[in-house]
């Protein structure tokens, strides 16, 4: 198994007609992705890449069944798009635009709370289950080269770091479960401790990587977690930016959520709480497969499903 | 945050139905002496900058009449301000007022927050300090707003009197209304004042709105984009383009280092700059460079801002492995800037990591160019970093010597 996505999820594209749309639709569609249709308004009757276009999300599910949707969407139509989606009930939405006005990301969010929608974004790069599916540009053209199928989750505020920990754990043998890009903004549809606890529930992952940026609550989430005893499976924490706090306070170093409001949303703070938890602290990307090694043995233990479990 | 100058949130909050008290900017003292005549009670003249704690920097100023105003908008006009030019004055009548309150509104989380207190007029940053139980708090419901029944029970738990709570309460959702139609993060009111007339006026107000909205505020673009003072030339520069040119975001921090970083400013930004800490390397600057495609410029600025600091004795350029944009626009960015600059590589080491789309024809533009590095692939993010410290260092040592 994975997470959020695996072979079987049904998904929609919606802003397929786009650039970047039609890139990674073609680059999802030789991965294995089921991308049953897209949605752009008024581009009716079109096809992207063999992907029939309707105008709107009700007609795209009204010819195919869907799960999931994605949005390469402008920012001013996100929250248009993404109520759209929650209407016409997909269960999982991934908004990869950037730059999303904050008060339509607060207002996206709880939407797709309490309907019951898992959101993911915005400002993903995408989720990946290596050798079965992935939505969003994750991996780009060739995404065996970093993420090896496997039993590590992995859950990143961002989309480029993925990549990197992707490469660390193939170098060392482990492959991956399913790999989130959360998205690094304020406020992001699932926060981190939500996508652990997904993983925590996963009979196919063993362990989780998370890495962690300063600014929000996120990390510390995990941290509570992880010390109320609701994370049983190990979590290694890659936490960047302990840099900012070698600094004077107020000097911006970009990033809107990398900002850090309070003391305790440092990077530094986020590594004390999380190690103070019980959760493994990595001081690289190269630490976290030794680390891996340490707790769950020697990869690798499970490849594809079929490999059985060393008894290291 | 995009800060707002005074006369536009005011005019905002006065859009909105909101008791303000009337006033105007003005760019000359002529200009403000006229405001006044209109003002029998006096009146308040203000620098208009977009920044706060404008009393304590004595840039406000309580005059009685035209000549009073005309004399006090000289001495402010083209005076500096918290380190802003002062280009216009803000004119507002005087209110005679009985009591002195604080609302705000914010949004920093998932939740709107809303945050009243009785003790107004004083930095907030006192109350919080001095009287956290004259405090209250509560998050709004994205999807409902603030309603008026909830409004005015948090005035009645803030201690006001409760004949004031309902129009209190009605005010707040007003407020509440106009700071969401602005897309503000902030909206500060203090002093929210009750007048000797008994009515309330929104005596102080300071709002910052969302950069990411101003495509629902054109009005605002062109005042929004006032920037903030920097004396650094580059940090300017890169600051202009960033606002001016199309594209995403970039941004420029220069530091007291010699090791360049040009980097995408998400997480491998934050973790190179980590680690370069850590082996002992110092960074010039830190940045955030867009995802690049067809247009590079502000790629290109925050390049050149770089490649112009004086102290620069290497530079890397490190990446994540590419999983969207490509390489050999970067590299290509690079190399023309060099050749522009008449930058001798021979003296300022150079450590590219970039693997991806376009990588064949990145190794390509790079060969033959002494001291640039463009590291194997496999090679990780640390190892890169590494090598720049250490190149940086032996020309560091050479220059020495």
């Amino acid at each position: 198994m994975s997470i959020l996505i695996d072979e079987t999820t049904r998904v929609i594209v919606q802003g397929i007609t786009g650039g970047q749309a039609r890139f990674d639709t073609e680059w999802c569609i030789k991965y294995g992705t089921r991308i049953v249709a897209g949605v752009t308004p008024g581009k009716d009757g079109e096809t992207v890449h063999g992907v029939p276009v309707y105008s709107t999300m009700l007609r795209a599910v009204g010819e195919h069944r869907a799960d999931a949707s994605v949005l390469y969407v402008p920012a001013p139509q996100v929250k248009t798009a993404v109520l759209e989606a929650i209407a016409a009930g997909m269960r999982l939405i991934l908004v990869t635009s950037e730059y999303v006005p904050l008060h339509d990301v607060v207002h996206i969010v709880a939407a797709a709370r309490n309907a019951g929608v898992r959101l993911v974004g915005c400002n993903t790069n995408g989720i990946i289950s290596p050798g079965k599916s992935k939505l969003g540009g994750v991996g780009g053209i060739d995404p065996a080269e970093m993420y090896l199928p496997g039993r590590i989750g992995v859950c990143s505020r961002s989309g480029g770091m993925t990549a990197e920990i992707g490469l660390a754990l193939k170098e060392d043998g482990y492959g991956i479960s399913t790999s989130v890009a959360m998205g690094g903004d304020l406020v992001t549809g699932m926060s981190m401790a939500e996508y652990l606890a997904l993983f925590e529930a996963d009979p196919d992952t063993d362990a989780t990587v998370i890495f962690g940026e300063p600014g929000t609550r996120n990390e510390q989430e995990v941290a509570e977690r992880a010390r109320m005893g609701s994370l049983r499976k190990p979590v290694v924490a890659l936490i960047a930016g302990a840099f900012q706090e070698a600094y004077p306070a107020g000097v911006s170093f970009g990033h809107a959520a990398a900002a850090i409001n309070t003391e305790d949303e440092s990077a530094s703070a986020k590594q004390r709480l999380l190690q103070a938890a019980g959760v493994h602290v990595a001081g690289s990307i190269e630490e976290i497969p030794r680390i891996l090694r340490q707790v769950l043995g020697q990869p690798p233990y499970r490849l594809n499903g079929q490999q059985e479990k060393s008894s290291a | 945050m995009l800060p707002l100058t005074e006369d536009l949130t005011k005019n905002w909050l006065r859009e909105h139905g909101l008791p303000v008290p009337r006033g105007r900017a003005a760019a000359s003292p002529e200009e403000a002496a006229r405001v006044a005549e209109d003002m029998p009670h006096g009146a308040v003249v203000k620098a208009l900058i977009p920044a706060g704690r404008r009393g304590k920097a004595g840039a406000v100023h309580l005059v009685a009449n035209p000549p009073e105003c005309r004399d006090a908008a000289a001495r402010l006009l083209g005076a500096s301000v918290n380190g802003h030019m002062v280009q216009r004055v803000y004119v507002e009548e005087r209110i005679a007022i009985r009591d002195e309150h604080y609302l705000s509104l914010s949004l920093r989380g998932a939740h709107p927050e809303i945050l009243i207190t009785r003790s107004g007029g004083i930095d907030i940053e006192d109350v919080i300090r001095t009287r956290p139980d004259q405090l209250v708090r509560a998050a709004v419901d994205p999807l409902r707003g603030l309603a008026a029944g909830d409004a005015t029970e948090l005035m009645g738990r803030a201690g006001f009197d409760t004949t004031l709570c309902p129009s209190l309460g009605v005010l707040a959702v007003a407020l509440y209304e106009a700071f969401q139609a602005a897309d503000a993060l902030l909206l500060e009111i203090n002093p929210l004042a009750v007048a000797d007339s008994g009515l309330l006026s929104l005596v102080g107000a300071m709002m910052g709105i969302d950069q990411h909205a101003l495509f629902r505020h054109p009005a605002w673009a062109v005042a929004a984009g006032a920037l903030a003072p920097s004396s650094n030339p580059r940090e300017l520069s890169v600051a202009v383009a960033n606002r001016e040119l199309p594209g995403g975001e970039c941004q420029y921090v220069e530091l007291a280092g010699d090791i360049g970083l040009l980097v995408g400013g998400g997480g491998a930004g934050l973790y190179q700059h980590d680690v370069m800490l850590e082996l002992g390397g110092r960074p010039a600057n830190h940045c955030v460079t867009p995802p690049t495609g067809t247009d590079n410029r502000k790629l290109k600025a925050v390049l050149a801002a770089i490649l112009d600091n004086p102290k620069l004795k290497g530079l890397l350029v490190g990446f994540n492995f590419a999983q969207m944009a490509r390489t050999d626009i970067r590299v290509r960015t690079l190399m023309q800037l060099l050749q522009e600059k008449k930058i001798d590589t021979a003296r300022l080491p150079i450590v590219i990591r970039l693997f991806g789309a376009g990588e064949e024809i990145s190794r390509k533009m790079v060969a033959g160019h002494p001291n640039v590095h463009y590291v194997p692939r496999g090679t990780t993010l640390k190892e890169a970093v590494r090598l720049i410290v250490e190149l940086t260092g032996s020309v560091r040592d050479k220059a020495a010597s």
